[in-house]
């Protein structure tokens, strides 16, 4: 009973394992595949195969082919010559342009799996062994390395009897460098290369190919190392110094076109001098008198752009203080009354001298008014000397009109301060220092500008204070043809610019010119006082315009009425002496 | 002024084009003469050896190409069996199948059999190109590659004459290759089967036949005048 339910049991077991072994481990070969063949020498070839699954069982492989045109189906000569699922074809089993079908068979105990047919000319698939001896050296050519390599085709083409022919590649490399340098052959058996890198190391490999067919694997690597040649030293100098030489050619020119600024940056020019009107040639060229006399030119100042009514004076306000003493001025009525020439414009580097000074003018001014005063009481003497002092200004007054110019605010000043370096005395008027410094002569400049408005002198003389004013009257005329003044107290003051009547002994009249071409003037009394009038030019019997200051714009000279004269002569009391009378100018 | 520039220039151009074809004209004034006249330049047989092999080479090239142009357009099947039994019009004509037996084969045999594919490949290619420019679906490219096919064989079986004459003369050969009469003969019994071909398997039974000529050649060439390049 045990036993048979033993069998039973063991029975049972055998027939579950059957079904399950057979559904899970066996099962038919899977498919093969041929996946190449190849001829190394066109002579003979191999085929290799990828077997698919076995199925759990044991498979075996088996080749099966046919030539074209015959249906006997030969199986593989060789399994083993070329290894595992591989089939060797000697020289007897190969034949060349025939077509070869090739199948190959995978079967097990359960069955055989056929793979999928290939057709081959052994023609077309040649793929030859690498080339053989491969031999590199370096040889020289004037001087520059090349590399020589030659080899031999593999031992097993048949190349002697133009069975196979091959061509060859090679290429070469750099040590350490990934790029290589490919080299088409052809059929030779020795190639050169050349630009090589001085004591470089380098690898070479050769491969062939037949006609038709597939490219050999690459011969084994040879090593080369290429020596040091000294030219590639020298070639470098010379370019260094090439780049050099450009690169100075190139900085020259640039400096060549620069020079101009260049020389402006590095040395500026010197100012030249800069005189209005004046040719600087001159100076360069010309002799010391022909400089000189260019510096006294007709027109200098120049007043050939400026009007020549600029410089005529409008007129001239001269005040006497009411107090005996120096009335300061203002540097600003200085600053206002400066003479300026209508519309002309100033030179920014030309001086202003010591006329400007407010202080030095009123230092020169006391000490005149004392020295006039010390010479006030010379009584006799004053005469003469106000004479000598006169003379010795018109002398001043005619030499400086040869010496440099002066600017025309210099006079301004002076006109201010005129009045009172004249205040005082009547006899002060010839104040002056026996010494003129430049202070006097500049003052005798501004008188002699007032004193002949028509001269050749210019004056600057324009806008006067507005202070009180004071009029100068004609004094004597000397021998030396040169009229001397002293100004005339005023009677009293209004602002309307016209002259005033005054009384008596102060004005004189001209009475005529006598032979030597003497002014003869006369004193007069007068008994009335005119009041001014707007000045009007009126024509008299004899003399005619009224002597007015020296103005010709349109500011008002007054007239006098006629009054009665002494004299047969009935001339007005004022005497534009310039035109009635002209005198002879030095 | 630019009118005496191109003045100049076109005198220029003449008078190199005058010196390079007066170059020119030396290299082919020379005739190819077999019968060594005095005053011809006579190439040698390695030189004719030498163009004939280059000539099949490129005919081959040309052939190899159109083939491949073909699998390409049309991609007959591979696993057809009948592809096996395929038949070459040229199968009748006996052709080494190995290094050995084209070895042992004879110098005369072997120049018989180049002369006999030749021949027999000149009337098929000349209607497949016939038929070639008449489809359209080829494209010029491939109708010029067929013209220039016919022509090469036609010029190589020429070439291959002059070499046997050259060879002949030289005494290399003996006198029994017939150069005229066989191929004529040879021509009008196989006329009937290269028309069943179809155009695909023409291709590809001519390239393998011109294949067959290179090799042949080159054997030749090696075993007769072995110096350049074998």
């Amino acid at each position: 009973m045990m036993k048979k339910f033993r069998e039973v049991i063991l029975l049972l077991l055998l027939l579950s394992f059957v079904p399950h072994a057979e559904g899970t481990r066996y099962s038919l070969p899977g498919k093969p595949a041929l996946t190449r063949c190849r001829s190394p020498e066109k002579e003979t070839f191999t085929c290799w195969w990828e077997p698919g699954s076995d199925g759990g069982l044991p498979t075996t492989y088996a080749l099966y082919y046919r030539k074209e045109n015959s249906e006997t189906v030969y199986e593989c000569p060789d399994y083993h010559t070329a290894g595992k699922n591989s089939c060797f074809f000697n020289k007897n089993d190969t034949s060349i342009w025939v077509n070869y079908n090739i199948t190959v068979v995978a079967s097990n105990a359960l069955g055989s799996t056929f793979s999928d047919p290939v057709d081959i000319d052994v023609v077309y698939i040649v793929k030859p062994n690498p080339p053989e001896k491969v031999a590199v050296t370096v040889m020289e050519d004037k001087g520059w390395p090349f590399l020589r390599v030659s080899w031999e085709p593999p031992h097993k083409a048949d190349t002697r009897s133009g069975w196979i022919t091959l061509i060859y590649e090679l290429r070469v490399k750099l040590e350490g460098e990934n790029e290589w340098e490919m080299h088409l052959a052809g059929q030779q058996k020795m190639f050169n290369i050349f630009s090589l890198r001085s004591g470089g190391r380098y690898l070479v490999q050769v491969r062939c190919k037949p006609d038709h067919g597939f490219w050999s694997e690459w011969s084994s690597a040879s090593h080369i190392k290429v020596p040091d040649y000294f030219h590639r030293e020298r070639s470098v100098w010379i370019l260094i110094t090439v780049f050099f030489a450009f690169i100075f050619l190139i900085v020259s020119w640039c400096i060549h076109i620069n020079s101009h600024s260049l020389k402006h940056c590095i040395l500026p020019p010197v100012p030249g001098p800069k005189i209005r009107g004046f040719d600087k040639q001159l100076l360069k060229n010309g002799k010391s008198e022909d400089i000189f006399s260019a510096l006294v030119v007709s027109d200098f100042p120049p007043t050939s752009s400026s009007n020549y009514e600029d410089l005529l004076v409008e007129y001239l306000e001269v005040y006497i203080p009411e107090e005996q003493e120096l009335i300061l001025e203002e540097s600003k009525d200085l600053h206002d009354g400066c003479l300026k020439p209508k519309g002309s414009t100033f030179d920014s580097d030309s001086g202003r001298g010591s006329c400007d000074s407010h202080t030095l003018l009123m230092d020169k001014c006391g000490e005149a008014k004392d020295d006039g005063r010390q010479t006030d009481q010379d009584g006799s003497q004053t005469g003469s000397e106000a004479q000598r002092q006169q003379a010795a200004w018109e002398q001043e007054a005619l030499t400086y009109a040869h010496e440099d110019m002066i600017s025309p605010d210099m006079s301004s000043g002076r006109v201010k301060t005129w009045p009172s370096v004249f205040s005082p005395l009547p006899q002060y008027s010839l104040s002056p220092l026996s010494q003129p410094s430049s202070l006097e002569t500049a003052k005798q400049h501004c008188l002699s500008d007032s004193l002949f408005p028509p001269s050749s002198l210019s004056s600057y003389l324009t806008q006067p204070g507005q202070s009180t004013k004071e009029y100068v009257e004609v004094h004597t005329v000397n021998e030396e043809d040169m009229v001397l003044l002293h100004p005339v107290p005023v009677g009293h003051s209004h602002g309307k610019g016209c002259l005033q009547t005054h009384q008596g002994e102060d004005y004189s009249k001209v009475n005529g010119v006598d032979k030597n071409n003497v002014l003869l003037l006369q004193r007069e009394v007068m008994e009335e006082q005119v009041d001014m009038c707007p000045c009007e030019n009126k024509d008299a019997n004899g003399a005619t315009e009224s002597y007015c200051t020296s103005s010709a714009q349109k500011s008002i000279p007054c007239i006098h009425t006629a009054l009665p004269v002494q004299e047969e002569k009935a001339v007005n009391g004022y005497v534009d002496t310039a035109t009635m009378f002209p005198l002879p100018i030095h | 002024m630019p009118g005496n520039i191109r003045s100049v220039c076109a005198v220029w151009a003449m008078l190199v084009c005058l010196v390079f074809c007066g170059k020119l004209t030396t290299v082919d004034a020379a005739p190819l003469c077999t019968n060594a006249q005095a005053g011809c330049h006579v190439l040698s047989l390695a030189n004719l050896f030498d163009r004939v092999i280059q000539h099949s080479a490129r005919m081959h090239g040309i052939s190899n190409d159109l083939h491949s142009e073909f699998e390409l357009y049309f991609l007959p099947s591979k696993n057809q069996i009948g592809r096996v039994s395929r038949n070459c019009h040229t199968s009748s004509i006996l052709t080494p199948n190995g290094k050995e037996n084209a070895q042992r084969m004879a110098r005369e045999e072997l120049t018989e059999v180049i002369l006999k594919l030749l021949v027999a490949w000149r009337d098929p290619l000349w209607h497949f190109h016939q038929s070639m420019a008449h489809h359209h679906d080829f494209n010029n490219f491939s109708s010029n590659k067929s013209l220039e096919m016919s022509d090469m064989v036609h010029e190589l079986r020429k070439g291959v004459q002059k070499v046997v004459e050259k060879m002949q003369m030289l005494g290399i050969i003996s006198n029994s290759v017939s150069n005229l009469a066989s191929p004529e003969a040879l021509l009008a019994s196989d006329s009937a089967e290269w028309r069943l071909m179809k155009d695909y398997d023409l291709l590809y039974c001519f390239r393998r036949d011109s294949n067959k000529v290179q090799n042949y050649l080159k054997i030749l060439k090696c075993r007769i005048v072995p110096e350049h390049g074998c």
